[in-house]
């Protein structure tokens, strides 16, 4: 294992970056719930065919949700997946949890920090209380229960948890890989230090003085690849881009109740595009750019959303 | 989509006194006042009638807590409307400060986070909460969504209030949850004591019937709303109801409804409720103290 990303351009194609996620690694995804989610790389994973994902992360929505519609995960350990009140359960992922075509491993959030932690401080545990008396134990027998040293205190141990790849889009990043990322940065941060390998796609590649001045949370040596994909977070926010787009997301949440309406969107949207030019290409100019005037004023931003 | 138009709650023009009032907003304001001012409060993703409780109670009778807002971890935030997904830029609006991911748990693992909501599909008479699965776990009837971070919080959390807004279905308060995602006073493996867990677990659970507290770990019926009958509370109620003390929600205060009102121009809060429970409308008697009847 190569500990560290050293070449000093790192710009690839979306397709390249993609080809090095293999079938059945542990893939852990950024951002969360209806933000900052890496869109663009879970339709290349479709595109490409990936099976037996084994998803990692806290509250996602439609990132987990599409790749469970397209048959793409074999193992689901997120702590929530679904819209909120905005739009509810996640259809397909319901579907595949309900029928069994996915095997679900539900997590805790502050659980999966502590696997993540334990990765990044290359020690094998951390305990954590909580999870005794709960059903969440069952799906996970690689937790294990432990008495406390010094205080005879019960806790739960919880394994070391590396990620095969971290992916995450950013606002920014400069060729070598250094990232400026925006907050919330959810699990981004911790996720980059414990996966054995970061993919990560930005609104737009800037020069290095730039994204320094703009901070940098992500370091280059830490980051693998960095692909350059204008809405990549789509239909996911990305502020101060842009934010998510409501109808769309709607839209797929209407066309996941059922097979026919999954495979019509896949066909339309991912398949059918090839490319993330003709993705935006199909979600149109003036939609896009609708979905920058977040910042207008609160009306907009309020219209936007509703 | 369906937001649009969705929070007008009565017929009163804008700018016009408080009249009248939904039970969305009574129960969004009584969720409120389980808050102390000074606490250090949470609420996770998918929660809006516990975000807009945060809200009232901060610039109510609250001006001290601490209102760490859910998924942003935005350090009270001023938005300007509480979007329909929770983890948005616009609950994030004039914070200070925004806590990573990790000081919120470690705030809470350590017994910094005085009071959390919780609510869930299913709610037992201990206060354990269930947002994983309905029906057995490895083959569900319905699989929800998951519980987010609430199992390790709800162990360290200084104090829970719970809520529930489909109470009346009968599905909602149960005498054992099919799977416990959140804990409450004592599972079959134990009591929170037993299992080691430091926060004093659920003190309010908030309903749209009624409100309840806990009494040696069970959850005791201290109110009900004036047009609901302690028949239709104990119908709607899966374990057995203790009523002995039971008396009326009291109003909530006009300001505190007019404050949510703005807050919540989308009425997203609405969403949680059936629309049944929705066509509830109340006022307020003429000395504005008591509510005099329900329409």
């Amino acid at each position: 294992m190569t500990s560290s990303f050293t070449a000093d351009d790192k710009v690839t194609t979306l397709a390249d970056a993609i080809a090095e996620v293999k079938d059945g690694d542990t893939v852990a995804l950024g951002g969360a719930l209806s933000y900052r989610e890496p869109m663009a790389m879970v339709r290349e994973l479709i595109r490409q065919g990936r099976r037996e994902i084994h998803l990692v992360g806290s509250a996602h929505g439609m990132d987990v949700d599409l790749l469970v519609a397209a048959g793409a995960v074999g193992v689901v350990e997120q702590s929530y997946v679904g819209y909120e009140q905005d739009f509810g359960l996640a259809p397909a992922y319901r579907r595949a949890a309900e029928s069994g075509t996915v095997a679900v491993k539900e997590t805790c959030c502050y659980t999966l920090l502590q696997q993540l932690r334990a990765a990044e401080y290359g020690i094998p545990f951390m305990p954590v209380r909580g999870i005794r008396g709960t059903g969440i134990g069952a799906w996970h027998p690689e937790y294990a229960e432990i008495e406390s040293p010094f205080t005879d205190e019960k806790l739960v141990a919880v394994p070391a948890l590396a990620p095969d790849v971290a992916l995450i889009h950013a606002p920014m990043a400069d060729r070598r890989g250094n990232v400026a990322l925006t907050r919330p940065l959810v699990l981004d941060e911790r996720f980059t230090f414990a996966s054995r390998k970061v993919i990560v796609t930005v609104e737009r590649v800037a020069p290095a003085h730039e994204v320094a001045a703009a901070g940098i949370v992500l370091p280059y040596f830490a980051v693998a690849a960095v692909v350059e994909v204008p809405f990549g977070a789509h239909p996911t926010s990305c502020y101060p881009h842009y934010t998510y787009d409501r109808d769309h997301l709607g839209a797929w949440v209407k066309a996941a109740k059922n097979d026919q309406g999954v495979g019509d969107y896949l066909e339309r949207f991912v398949s059918g595009a090839p490319s993330e030019e003709a993705y935006l290409k199909m979600i149109g100019e003036d939609r896009l750019a609708e979905l920058g005037e977040w910042d207008v004023s609160s009306a907009r931003w309020q219209e936007l959303l509703s | 989509m369906t937001g649009r138009g969705a929070g007008s709650a009565g017929p009163q023009k804008k700018g016009a006194p408080v009249r009248e009032f939904t039970i969305d907003e009574w129960m969004c304001a009584a969720m409120a006042k389980t808050i102390t001012d000074g606490e250090i409060v949470f609420h996770g993703f998918g929660s809006p009638c516990a975000t807009i409780a945060m809200h009232v109670a901060k610039r109510t009778h609250a001006p001290h807590m601490v209102l760490v807002e859910g998924s942003t971890y935005a350090l009270d935030p001023e938005p300007a409307f509480i979007p329909p997904t929770s983890n948005d830029w616009s609950l994030m609006r004039r914070a200070g400060h925004t806590l990573r991911f990790e000081e919120l748990f470690d705030l809470g693992a350590r017994g910094g986070l005085d009071r959390m909501f919780l609510s869930g599909g299913q709610i037992d008479v201990h206060g354990n909460t269930n947002v994983t699965a309905i029906g057995p776990p490895e083959a569900p009837k319905v699989k929800l969504g998951g519980g987010g971070g609430g199992c390790n919080l709800s162990a360290t959390v200084g104090a829970l209030t719970l809520w529930a807004t489909r109470h009346r279905s009968g599905r909602a308060l149960v005498e054992g949850c099919d799977f416990i995602t959140d804990l409450g006073h004592r599972t079959h493996e134990g009591t929170r004591a037993e299992l080691g867990y430091t926060g004093a677990g659920p003190q309010w659970l908030v309903t749209e019937l009624g409100i309840f507290d806990f009494l040696d770990g069970r959850a005791r019926l201290r109110q009900i709303y004036p047009d609901v009958t302690l028949e239709e509370v104990r119908s709607a109620t899966g374990f057995e109801l203790d009523h002995s003390d039971a008396g009326v929600v009291p109003p909530p205060d006009p300001v505190a409804v007019t404050i949510l009102r703005a807050l919540d121009p989308l009425g997203i809060r609405r969403r949680e409720f059936g629309a049944d429970e929705l066509e509830r409308r109340f006022r307020w008697a003429d000395d504005g103290s008591t509510c005099a009847a329900c329409t």
